[in-house]
């Protein structure tokens, strides 16, 4: 395969590539650029910085609130992911494995969910969570992202589930095996990377929303990290915050982009799969 | 006796999904519904009062509401065209590439991962007259966050460089459900690239093709992030989300603001039934090809 | 989609609330013992001057109590919305507010903040410029204690202008004249700063924006549409600056330290600023009234600044009365002035040196304040300027006959509540 095709072809994809690399690309060396210029080189347009400095970075960690949006990032997509996989999970096999009316009710469902604007229920969750004291906390985030996750987590897993040799657990209970032993023993293994990629689609999702934690959080006791960003101000009003806000973006991406890079293979299976077999 | 069982248990194993899930959406939307027929400020608490659809008709004789529907649409429809055609070029590529493929594939996943108001701040300060590269692009040197048509154009390319990867995607999964053999008897019929691409490969990719368009209309319809990073709403570029959030959430109006939310809901809820509906007569005229 | 009823949903929302209010009282830990903390939410001061006035009146109040500064976002309108929220939610956690003077009347109507009553009331405005003291009384009550003042000046640049423009039809001639130094830096973007721009020039034409009682538009036609034509002619003229519909403040104080303008409209805060950061340009820095609508009929400029109120929901009233009272203190007024270039409020320290040397335009100051105006004194203020504001952006594409009926339409609109944000 590799060595297949004429100088002339192997040009011409070289070139696609270097053209979709630059697309993706460009817009990030230049957030990466602004976070490393000094303040008096900001406005230079150069896109190599002429002097490297690493001082905004210094600053984004010792501004309490960007460490704080951190922590409630990490905690708030992670415990999104958890409840989303676990509920998935068990209706991802539901609608994999067994026979039951409303099955297909489960999955147009769950991509109705999917379409729901967050607008549309903000309000009332606000208007709900500040009589709950749930206004500002973890939990009044992780409930509402179920409805961004949980769909997902449903599509993507029962394509995944889909695809799995199920005659196994079909044999290991033949030879006497239970249920919950042959999911655990045979197919929890054979699901793993499926639910890997799940795992890291739907943390993306938690990780990336706006509109719920710009409306129900205000602190740094539940803040998340794009809220946050939206209104990092610089030390004081008298300094420009471009680069500590790009210095800020450059940190919220990098782990980010490393998921996605590590886990790319299933990502796109999951994200396609779900989209298009179902 | 099996039957039942199996039944008993799809129920169970589904519900704690099915029960979060209209936990979270149903309900609220429900509770908008009645919110939206209130006067109900939060800043007169004491002046709850029930008004029918009063707050429909101050919204739909609003000014303010249809400039924002205008700006939904006048950017959904560009960024969702855009994307369909950049996309299935992106497609093609992944899918006929030999070299770089895995490269790009992986590429295009990052614009993906982005946090989405990360990517917002990243074309502000591009299109930034101080802290940006693009006007030194000699004719494009002006400040474009700063007059209407040239902030949607800025809006727009974000939305386009944000979301073409997974427009792209899906398209490929698409092209992979071509028929290598209808292809090659094509090419034996004699058809040209362009003929086998319109008269092949485009009408049996049209469910693919119409499920992209469905998420990602869905999506762009939905748009908030983008703008209120880049503009805030300013120069009429202010979606229908926006109005709602600020609405609810700043003037804390519940009432009204509800209601905005139930016509954002009702007008996202018919787009996608227009597609899907799109989609059903696609689906068996393409299997009878 | 088998959905559960409401009801049934609800219910399990409810048990989820439970559970997630035991969770998150079991997290904010045990109650600190000693004398209390009360918690000052109030915008993010940079240079300390109020983190300093609150240590100063913790440490007078003999161990009464002691407070805590919670900074809010630097952006006037985040402050409000983080504030509103969690007083909506009522947040027992808000003990003292630094209000911007807009929100009072808001604050007051809403009940999420306490009335003053007696001796305090009279104490909180005792001795303050009358414009100060106006920001806080609502429906004759008073109903915070005022902080800081602020209100804009003309400041220009005295190597290329030797005589002051006094007008705005004047001040826009020169700028014109000069060229490409000519700019004159407004605040143009569509924020409060546009409605305030407006709100000054409309005063300055012996106009207003609401009727007195602040319940029915004013917006007198004469008056309006003169003020639309200025900000209109200033925004196509070649004076203006290129981003003036992204302009807030500091981007105008930015340019004007680089010595891309020649005029600015802007607060005090411009001149300590100019002088560490640009002190060329500060050398040849001056200062005037703000310029008028009409020759001969002095300008009347918005007034601004930070109320100290009582959080309705806090756990110590009578502590946070004393506190708010300390805080809006002639020490504390003055710790803002010296370490933060705030205006303040108490009208006596305008003759007070350590006040003049940080402000060598005082008088200017105290004058202007005195003839200062208020924006709308309504609590539903923030739609108001809203609806405003979305007429009046972008300033280049005002038309100053029609838009009279529309701005009076829109700010109608807005005090019946059917304004959409």
């Amino acid at each position: 395969m590799r060595a297949r095709g004429s100088p002339f072809e192997r040009l011409f994809w070289r070139a696609t590539t270097l053209v979709v690399l630059v697309y993706v690309g460009l817009p990030l060396a230049w957030i990466v650029s602004l976070s490393l210029k000094p303040a008096s080189d900001l406005a230079d347009g150069h896109l190599i910085p002429r002097h490297v400095t690493l001082d905004h970075y210094r600053a984004v960690f010792a501004n309490p609130h960007f460490p704080a949006a951190m922590r409630n990032s990490l905690a708030i997509a992670s415990l999104a992911t958890v409840l989303a996989l676990g509920l998935g999970m068990l209706a991802a096999y539901a609608v994999v494995r067994l026979r039951f009316p409303g099955r297909r009710y489960l999955l147009g469902g769950s991509l109705a969910v999917a379409m729901f604007p967050p607008v549309a229920i903000v309000g009332p969750l606000f208007d709900l969570w500040r009589r709950a004291g749930l206004y500002d906390t973890w939990t009044g985030l992780v409930l509402p992202y179920l409805s961004l996750t949980l769909p997902l987590a449903i599509w993507t897993l029962a394509a995944s589930f889909r695809d799995l040799p199920w005659d196994l657990e079909r044999a290991a209970r033949v030879d006497g095996a239970t249920r919950m032993q042959a999911l655990r023993r045979i197919i929890l293994p054979l699901a793993a990377p499926g639910i890997a990629a799940t795992a890291v689609l739907v943390f993306i999702f938690a990780w990336n929303d706006f509109m719920f934690a710009l409306s129900l959080t205000s602190t740094d006791h539940a803040r998340t990290v794009p809220a946050m960003l939206a209104f990092f101000t610089g030390a004081s009003r008298f300094q420009q915050p471009t680069s500590s806000i790009a210095a800020a973006s450059v940190v919220v991406t990098v782990p980010v982009v490393a998921l996605v890079l590590v886990f790319n293979r299933p990502i796109v299976a999951g994200l396609t799969a779900g989209a298009v077999k179902g | 006796m099996r039957m039942p069982r199996e039944h008993r248990l799809g129920w169970l194993l589904s519900a704690p999904a099915v029960v979060a899930m209209a936990a979270v959406t149903a309900y609220p939307i429900l509770a908008a519904v009645r919110l939206s027929l209130y006067r109900y400020d939060l800043r007169f608490p004491d002046a709850r009062t029930f008004v029918g659809l009063r707050n429909y008709a101050t919204i739909l004789t609003s000014a303010i509401w249809w400039k924002s529907v205008a700006a939904t649409l006048i950017i959904t429809v560009p960024s969702v065209s855009v994307e369909l055609v950049l996309g299935m070029g992106l497609a093609l590529v992944m899918h006929r590439a030999l070299i770089g493929r895995r490269t790009v594939r992986t590429a295009v996943l990052i614009p993906y991962g982005i946090v989405t108001v990360v990517a917002a701040l990243a074309w502000r300060f591009a299109f930034d007259p101080t802290t940006g590269f693009v006007q030194g692009l000699g004719v494009l040197d002006r400040p474009w966050l700063s007059a209407r048509w040239s902030a949607f154009t800025v809006i727009i390319l974000t939305e386009i460089w944000k979301t073409t990867p997974f427009m792209a995607l899906l398209l490929l999964a698409g092209l992979a459900l071509v028929p290598t053999d209808v292809m090659r008897a094509a090419r034996v019929d004699g058809a040209t690239v362009w003929q086998r691409f319109f008269r092949v490969t485009l009408p049996l990719m049209k469910p693919a093709i119409l499920v992209a368009l469905l998420f990602r209309t869905v999506d762009a319809l939905r748009i908030f992030d983008t703008v209120f990073v880049q503009t805030r709403g300013a120069l009429g570029t202010e979606p229908v989300s926006l109005v709602g959030y600020d609405t609810l959430l700043v003037s804390l109006n519940l009432g009204l603001g509800s209601a905005v939310a139930v016509l954002i809901f009702v007008l996202v809820t018919g787009a996608a039934l227009v597609i899907v509906r799109g989609m059903g007569d696609a689906l068996p005229e393409d299997r009878l090809r | 989609m088998p959905a559960p009823s409401g009801c049934r949903a609800a219910h399990i929302l409810r048990r989820a609330c439970v559970a997630g209010v035991v969770f998150v009282s079991a997290c904010s830990g045990g109650v600190a013992s000693g004398p209390p903390v009360l918690r000052w939410y109030v915008f993010d001061e940079p240079s300390g001057a109020f983190a300093t006035a609150a240590r100063r009146c913790g440490e007078e109040s003999g161990g009464r109590y002691s407070i805590e500064m919670t900074p809010l976002p630097t952006a006037a309108d985040q402050q409000r919305s983080q504030l509103v929220r969690r007083l909506a939610a009522r947040d027992a956690d808000i003990d003292l507010v630094g209000m911007d003077v807009i929100w009072v009347p808001e604050f007051a109507a809403a009940g999420w903040i306490l009335p003053w009553q007696g001796d305090d009331a009279r104490e909180a405005v005792r001795g303050r410029l009358p414009s100060a003291a106006a920001t806080v009384r609502f429906r004759n009550r008073v109903w915070a204690a005022p902080l800081t003042t602020n209100t804009q000046l003309l400041w220009y640049r005295t190597d290329r202008v030797d005589r002051v423009p006094t007008t705005w039809d004047d001040l826009i001639r020169t700028a014109e004249s000069l060229g490409d130094s000519g700019t004159i830096e407004v605040q143009g973007a569509r924020y409060e700063g546009l409605t305030v721009f407006f709100t000054s020039l409309l005063a300055s034409a012996g106009g207003r924006v609401l009727a007195p009682g602040d319940t029915t538009v004013a917006l007198p036609p004469p008056a309006t549409e003169r003020a639309l034509g200025i900000l209109k002619r200033l925004a196509t003229s070649t004076a203006a600056d290129p981003t003036l519909s992204t302009s807030r403040e500091d981007q105008g104080r930015l340019a004007f330290e680089a010595g891309k303008a020649s005029f600015m409209v802007n607060y005090t805060y411009v001149w300590p600023s100019a002088r560490t950061d640009a002190p060329e340009v500060a050398r040849h820095m001056a200062w005037a009234r703000w310029p008028s609508v009409e020759a001969g009929r002095p300008s009347r400029v918005t007034v601004g600044g930070i109320d100290v109120g009582v959080g309705a929901f806090t756990r110590h009233p009578r502590l946070a009365f004393r506190a708010a009272l300390c805080l809006a203190s002639v020490k504390s007024q003055r710790t803002a002035v010296t370490m933060g270039g705030l205006p303040p409020t108490t009208e006596a320290l305008y003759d007070d040196p350590d006040v003049r040397s940080v402000f060598p335009f005082a008088d200017l100051l105290r004058q202007t304040l005195r003839e200062a105006v208020q924006r709308a004194r309504t609590p539903l203020y923030t739609d108001v300027s809203l609806a405003m504001m979305r007429v009046l952006h972008p300033p280049s594409e005002i038309d100053s006959v029609a838009d009279v009926a529309r701005l009076r339409s829109a700010v109608q609109r807005a005090l019946d509540s059917r304004g959409l944000r």
